[in-house]
């Protein structure tokens, strides 16, 4: 038996507006990749790969706020127990995961015509490929174990470990020696960069928030309904 | 006189292609799964 139509009202309605804010995420997607590349001027030393950035960065920024809201979110379940917060922390899981996978494609691409290699083993590149990869565990994990309330206690405490990585890796270009840039925007002084290449980072970081919201509100409406059908399929 | 910047277009066409097919194919499987879950009801 499935459940009613009444009682997956709310989760179809937040299914159908998390789709509808990501679509208007990826069309002002779009709007970055004419404004990165007919409007913002090439920076001199690094060319045209440079414009790289402005998708890397905020896929970074998207991630790291992704996976710092899981481990906020793991941390309020395991003190209130209540489903929302572990069905967020799920849901922004998996946004994180998909943002992840843009920082490491998009990183290795830029750094080969800059460094002269497609990766090196340095502390922020490996703490952010350990991280993507905790959260893949993360979600191995949540597919692996079927109780409610043992998957969402486990993966609260893995997903409270996954956030403490969030300020190493943002620290980590002060922390150790390393080839990736020091932050640009997100540092105590103010962002070292020309206005016209400042506006687009700024415009497309508001992009890919956006995207986060409409992926994590499509994916919690997502496993709302799933959870209402499976209790109506249980109550039969 | 400035010096030419280097010619490396071809990464970031590489990088937006990967990044476009990573969000696209993402949205699209949120897309798939809700017809999927709802046309269950």
């Amino acid at each position: 038996m499935n459940a009613s139509n009444a009682a997956l009202e709310p989760a179809r309605r937040l299914v159908r507006r998390g789709l509808t804010l990501s679509l208007l995420g990826l069309v002002g997607l779009a709007g970055v990749y004419v404004l990165a590349l007919g409007f913002t001027p090439i920076e001199a030393r690094q060319g045209l790969a440079q414009k790289i950035f402005y998708l890397h960065v905020p896929a970074a920024w998207s991630a790291l706020l992704a996976f710092s809201l899981v481990g906020l979110a793991s941390i309020l379940y395991l003190w209130l127990r209540d489903p929302r917060l572990d069905r967020f922390a799920a849901a922004s899981a998996n946004a994180g995961v998909a943002f992840s996978a843009v920082m490491l494609t998009t990183g290795p691409i830029w750094a080969k015509p800059i460094w002269g290699t497609w990766w090196t083993w340095d502390a922020r590149l490996t703490l952010t490929l350990f991280l993507f990869l905790l959260f893949v565990g993360y979600l191995a994990l949540r597919a692996a174990v079927h109780d409610p309330s043992e998957r969402a206690r486990f993966s609260a405490v893995v997903g409270i470990l996954g956030m403490l990585l969030v300020p190493f890796i943002h620290l980590s270009v002060y922390l150790f020696r390393t080839l990736h840039p020091q932050p640009i925007v997100l540092k105590p002084s103010a962002p070292s960069l020309p206005p016209e290449m400042l506006r687009t980072l700024l415009i497309s970081f508001t992009v890919f928030t956006v995207l986060y919201l409409g992926f994590v509100m499509t994916r919690y409406g997502l496993m709302l309904a799933e959870e209402l059908q499976e209790e109506a399929r249980d109550a039969a | 006189m400035l010096p030419e910047p280097p010619r490396n277009g071809e990464y970031l066409v590489a990088a937006y292609v990967v990044a476009t097919l990573i969000l696209v194919g993402y949205w699209m499987r949120l897309w798939q799964k809700a017809r999927r879950v709802f046309a269950a009801d």
